[in-house]
């Protein structure tokens, strides 16, 4: 979001257009404002998706994401060029990822020349994800990506990790071709039987093997039509997605780590706890360095952690802190749906952002709880970033029930 | 959904129909009122087969007196099963709605090939070794010699068919060729002559072309079909060719050379039968003096053996007397071969009319046309005498038989070409005999005589003008429909140069040039670098994609190629070329991409569907004119000029042009499908050559698109399919390409439909 301002390309940069083409296209009615009235619907439906409160959400989840590294990540028709774009996008998807999923854990892998190399391994660590990005800027792109042998990569990966969670792969893929060593067939299969989701998102065009194995695993495919809907793509990838069929309810020990040096509770033994220690995450890297007082110490063996959340490399424990999980919680409550009505005259402007209604807007948003109405796009900022109806907050009488 | 078309309740499966389709019904309803002929061209890919069956059976269920049967010609036996399986969902939805058994049958007719049961014969591959075997097994003498004798082997199929099968007909319902199997199997009947018998009584047969266009074919199977059918040529593109093919006749050397052994052997059967049983010969005699028509008793079976000739050209005098004594004609047949054998010894092509060449036989070798026109009827009645089983040896003398009476018959619109050697290789003697016909009305016009209403329909038809010239007859109605679209979904492009602004042709003077082949490699890398999976190529001829590739190889281009995908060619070899297809599918679907180099014409151009993935762009290298040079080729030019004056050109370019539009429209077989069309070649953006596309192509080549560079070309290739990816669900199509029946009705649409009906 905080590059918003330089969205805009310059003329010189963007692609080859005839602009006076454009105009014509838009008499004939039938091609760029058709398009663009397919957006519009698939925000909506976006927003409907999401607001279908009954189902199960998977909370915790294990991602992959593979990035495609052929030579085809090096066009320009992206800018600067389609990998620094996507890494760039990437470095916000990371963040808005653990914004709301804290619990969860994500991987990086990349493929090029036929085969897949691990950047990061599956963690809860934002920073080292977002570091190895950073990383990834000078690498070079070259040869043909492999789609099965990235994506049993991360299988494997995510094979052994807990049943009640969600496990997912997403694949950012510029390729139109894929070089794979065996049929493709058997690895939908062996992903569909583990339970592992994949979503993919093509940056050029069409791939028939892309849609298949997104709709067989119950993924996604999505093709960009520019970076901005890049962009869009790659944030709807953010929410977690509906629970698919058979994933058990269980119960899941956690740890929460005493947090503050001060407090003397019972989970810790005081002394051992605040001396310097190494931290776990980086013992093994070279710029490890002893850690001050500050810190998080497993409940169960006492190892030290620099940051939360995290899975305990000793004893497999997963450590949380309190506020993550209320931030995890309101993909459980989600906000009813809107209804959609249509325009009438005598609601000039959108309850949220106080917007006057243009002609063309012709559907506007209705809570069923408050009555007020807004538009699509507070619609959608309300139930993507928000989580709470404008209209039932600002109306003492429902704020109050909603709170008992 | 139950459509009002005009006044007709027609039943349509569907709750969904495209608008087009409810025009074709308007359109074809109208062509049936009036009993006339039409030309409908529809795009692939909206139900033109559905929409047909639907309307025709409605109308067959409303004026039961005015249409009595629909006759369906396919070009394949897939497309044959296509339709049947069309017409069973209709029946079915028939059934559903009326909540009774519809007294309706139809059925699909094959070769024996595919419709045989026969544990032995129908293990074999060959059509032409089923038939003689299974004329061996059911020929009446054959039969006869098994009523005497036990030991000769006759089919049990055939014969419980023969003592029961004629009784019960077969009841109401919808026979594929497997179904019929079943049935046969079940009843031990056997399925190729109960289908050919219920032919007769069946409101809806399908078949193909042959068994109407071939005067062989159809003399056997179609005659008792009645005058008040509606003949129906799905995929008719090509149909003066099928016209022509059917009644030209091609003899080499070799084929000569068999002809002598079958002599030869009819000439041992004679005299060991002079020895044996002179009174059969006598007897066959007898009937020749008769008369020929009368002799011949029809019995099915003995059919296998034909005349040439259209029915109505059939003489009804006698067999002259020079030929009706058995040596006599041997001795007759042995002179023909002969003498075409001494006309084949030329060091220079020569090039005569039927007349010429009768005047030449009667000089040299004192043979007159009265008992040549006789040799094919004479041969068949021969052979039946002899009671000769095996008949696959014979085909060359029958070839040499139907050439005779052809060449004696018809004395205009054809032509006889002898070519010392072949234009490729002109040192090695390889003489052949052409007879070719010019005039593709002579074998279409029995059809447009005897029944109420032909329909010939395709996806690509365009110029819709050229086909009543050339085929000679009146239309009621020609109509060329275009696609409603939500959103455009094909993307036609002339692209005339290459990056470095030379002109990218296949013109004779250009095509060998390094530039224009360099351009066009370049072209084809780049498309397979912005288009996903499938791309087809089409080359205006084998000679010319093997230069090309094997230039592409030495510039590097293959190699650039094959980092973005496979690559796959066609050949000659129709075996290598099911693998090279079978493995291109392969490569399409499991990611990896493919192109398959073919050739327009070819087998690929014409057969088969490259749908969704399998086809994302079709790239057309030069335009495919057909060979210039080839002397059959210019005869015909010439024989259209002089009699119906269409000039060269026009047919040149309107031949070619339908084969592009053939090869361009392999890659849309559906609404939700999508594909881009790249013309390569400079002279398809002239005024003369794009009029020719049909017309829902034509529609989406804007003028913007028609003087590409190969730069700006994937500029719009990649925007546009981003466009195309996507979602695209049925709802966006509601309203606009699909409709239900309320909107149908909707006045507005009504209104648009008319105008539509009107507009062309």
């Amino acid at each position: 979001m905080a590059d918003e301002d330089e969205t805009k390309e310059y003329r010189w940069e963007s692609g080859y257009e005839k602009t006076w083409e454009a105009i014509k296209e838009d008499d004939d009615g039938l091609l760029e404002s058709n398009v663009a009235d397919l957006v519009a619907r698939a925000k909506r439906k976006r927003a409907a998706l999401k607001a279908t409160g009954a189902i199960q959400l998977g909370m915790m989840r294990h991602l992959f994401v593979v990035v495609d590294a052929s030579a085809c990540m090096f066009l320009q028709d992206l800018k600067p060029t389609r990998f620094l774009c996507v890494l760039k996008l990437l470095e916000v998807f990371v963040h808005e990822f653990f914004d709301l999923n804290p619990i969860s854990q994500l991987g990086i892998l990349t493929t090029k020349m036929k085969r897949c190399e691990q950047i990061t391994v599956l963690a809860g660590n934002q920073k080292t994800h977002i570091e190895a990005l950073q990383q990834l800027k000078d690498f070079s792109c070259e040869g043909e990506p492999s789609l099965q042998n990235s994506l049993e990569r991360a299988m494997n990966g995510l094979k052994n990790m807990p049943a009640h969670s969600s496990r997912e792969i997403l694949v950012l893929f510029g390729s139109l071709t894929t070089c794979d060593p065996g049929d493709v067939q058997k690895t939908i299969k062996a992903l569909k039987d583990n339970n592992i989701r994949v979503s993919i998102i093509g940056l050029a065009a069409e791939v028939r093997i892309c849609r298949e194995i997104a709709k067989k695993t119950g993924g996604t495919y999505n093709v960009l039509i520019d970076d901005h809907h890049l962009k869009e793509l790659i944030l709807s990838q953010v929410q977690p997605p509906a629970v698919a069929g058979s994933i058990e309810a269980s119960l899941v020990k956690m740890g929460f780590p005493g947090g503050t040096p001060n407090v003397n509770d019972g989970t810790c033994d005081s002394s051992a706890d605040h001396a310097p220690a190494y931290c776990l995450c980086h013992i093994d890297s070279e710029t490890s360095s002893l850690m001050g007082p500050n810190g998080y110490n497993c409940p169960q063996c006492g190892s030290r952690y620099c940051e939360l959340p995290v899975e305990c490399k000793q004893c497999g424990l997963t450590l949380v802190s309190a506020p993550h999980l209320a931030r995890s919680y309101h993909h459980l409550f989600p906000i009813k749906p809107f209804m959609e009505r249509s325009r009438v005259p005598d609601t000039a402007h959108c309850f949220a952002c106080a917007k006057l209604f243009v002609e063309a807007e012709t559907n506007v948003y209705e809570c069923e709880n408050c009555h007020q109405i807004v538009c699509l796009d507070c619609d959608l900022f309300i139930r993507e970033t928000l989580h709470t109806c404008p209209g039932c907050a600002s109306d003492p009488v429902t704020a109050q029930m909603k709170t008992n | 959904m139950k459509l009002n078309v005009d006044g007709l309740l027609v039943y349509f499966p569907y709750d969904y129909i495209y608008p087009e389709q409810f025009s074709y019904m308007l359109e074809l309803k109208r062509v049936l009122d009036a009993k006339g002929h039409c030309l409908l061209e529809m795009p692939s890919g909206t139900g033109k087969t559905t929409t047909l069956l639907s309307l025709i059976v409605a109308y067959m269920k409303a004026h039961p007196l005015d249409l009595t049967k629909l006759v369906y010609c396919s070009r394949t036996v897939p497309e044959l099963e296509k339709v049947m399986e069309e017409l069973r969902k209709l029946m079915n939805y028939y059934e559903k709605e009326m909540g009774m058994e519809q007294n309706i049958l139809g059925l699909a007719l094959s070769s024996r090939k595919n419709l045989c049961i026969h544990p032995s014969v129908s293990k074999e591959r060959e059509g032409k070794v089923v038939d003689g075997r299974c004329y061996s097994l059911t020929a009446s003498f054959v039969r006869a010699r098994h009523a005497a004798d036990d030991a000769v082997p006759i089919c049990e199929f055939y014969e419980g068919f023969d003592a029961h099968g004629k009784e019960f007909p077969l009841p109401p319902g919808v026979y594929n060729l497997d179904d019929l199997k079943e049935y046969g199997q079940t009843k031990r009947w056997c399925p190729y002559f109960l289908a050919r018998h219920t032919i007769t009584h069946a409101n809806i047969v399908v078949y193909s072309y042959h068994y109407l266009l071939d005067p062989k074919i159809a003399e056997v199977v179609s005659k008792e079909i009645s005058k008040s059918s509606v003949v129906v040529f799905d995929e008719a593109h090509n149909i003066d060719n099928v016209c022509i093919d059917s009644m030209s006749v091609k003899i080499t050397k070799r084929l000569l050379d068999k002809c002598s052994n079958s002599i030869t052997i009819l000439e041992t059967t004679i005299s060991n039968m002079k020895e044996n049983d002179s009174k059969r010969l006598e007897k066959e005699y007898k009937r020749l003096v008769e008369g020929l028509r009368d002799a011949t008793i029809a019995r099915e079976t003995d059919m296998a053996l034909v005349n040439p000739v259209l029915p109505s050209e059939i003489l009804e005098e006698a067999v002259p007397g020079t030929i009706r004594t058995a040596e006599h004609f041997v001795a007759f047949l042995k002179r023909v071969v002969e003498y075409i054998k001494t006309r084949l010894r030329v060091q220079h092509v020569v090039q005569e009319s039927p007349a010429g060449f009768l005047r030449d036989i009667h000089t040299k070798v004192c043979i007159d046309r009265k008992p040549l026109r006789f040799t094919a009827e004479r041969l068949a009645s021969l052979i039946r005498t002899l009671e000769i089983s095996d008949l696959t040896d014979f085909s060359p003398l029958v070839t040499v038989s139907h050439f005779a009476t052809l060449v004696s018959t018809y004395t205009k619109g054809f032509t006889i070409i002898i070519e010392p050697f072949e234009d490729r290789a002109p040192t090695v003697s390889n003489p052949i005999l052409y007879f070719s016909c010019l005039d593709s009305s002579i074998a279409i016009k029995p059809v447009f005589n005897r029944f109420q209403t032909v329909v010939i329909t395709s996806g690509t038809l365009s110029p819709l003008d050229m086909y009543p010239k050339i085929l000679d007859f009146h239309p009621v109605i020609m109509t060329s429909f275009t696609m409603t679209l939500a959103r455009q979904c094909i993307l036609p492009m002339i692209v005339s140069k290459g990056n470095d602004q030379v002109a990218m042709s296949s013109r004779y003077e250009t095509r060998e040039d390094t530039a224009v082949i360099r351009n066009y490699g370049n072209l084809l890398v780049e498309i397979a670098a912005a288009v996903p999976d499938g791309i087809v190529c089409f080359f205006t001829s084998y000679l010319y994609l093997e230069t090309i590739v094997s230039s592409w190889y030495d510039q590097g281009i293959i190699d650039q190629l094959q980092r973005h995908k496979l690559l796959f060619i066609e050949t000659q070899d129709a075996a290598e070329t099911s693998l090279a297809l079978i493995n291109y599918i392969k490569a399409c679907d499991n990611g990896r991409g493919a192109v398959l180099l073919s050739v327009a014409r070819g087998k690929v151009s014409e057969g088969i569907d490259f749908d969704h993935h399998l086809g994302r762009a079709v790239l057309m290298f030069g335009i495919p004119y057909v060979y210039t040079q080839s002397r059959i080729l210019r005869a015909r030019l010439e024989y259209l000029r002089d009699q119906f004056q269409i000039r060269e050109n026009d047919f040149l370019t309107f031949d070619a042009m339908r084969h592009a539009a053939q090869c361009l429209g392999r890659c849309m077989r559906g609404k939700t499908d999508y594909g881009i069309m790249v013309l390569a070649d400079k002279r398809f953006s002239r005024a003369d050559k794009r009029s020719k596309l049909p017309k829902w192509i034509q529609e989406h080549l804007k003028d913007t698109n028609c003087n590409l560079s190969t730069e700006e070309c994937v500029q719009i290739c990649k925007r546009w399919l981003r466009q195309m990816a996507q979602p695209f669900s049925r709802e966006d199509q509601l309203g606009i390409s699909l409709l239900t029946l309320e909107q149908l009705q909707s006045e507005e649409m009504q209104k648009k439909i008319q105008q539509r009906a009107q507009g062309v």
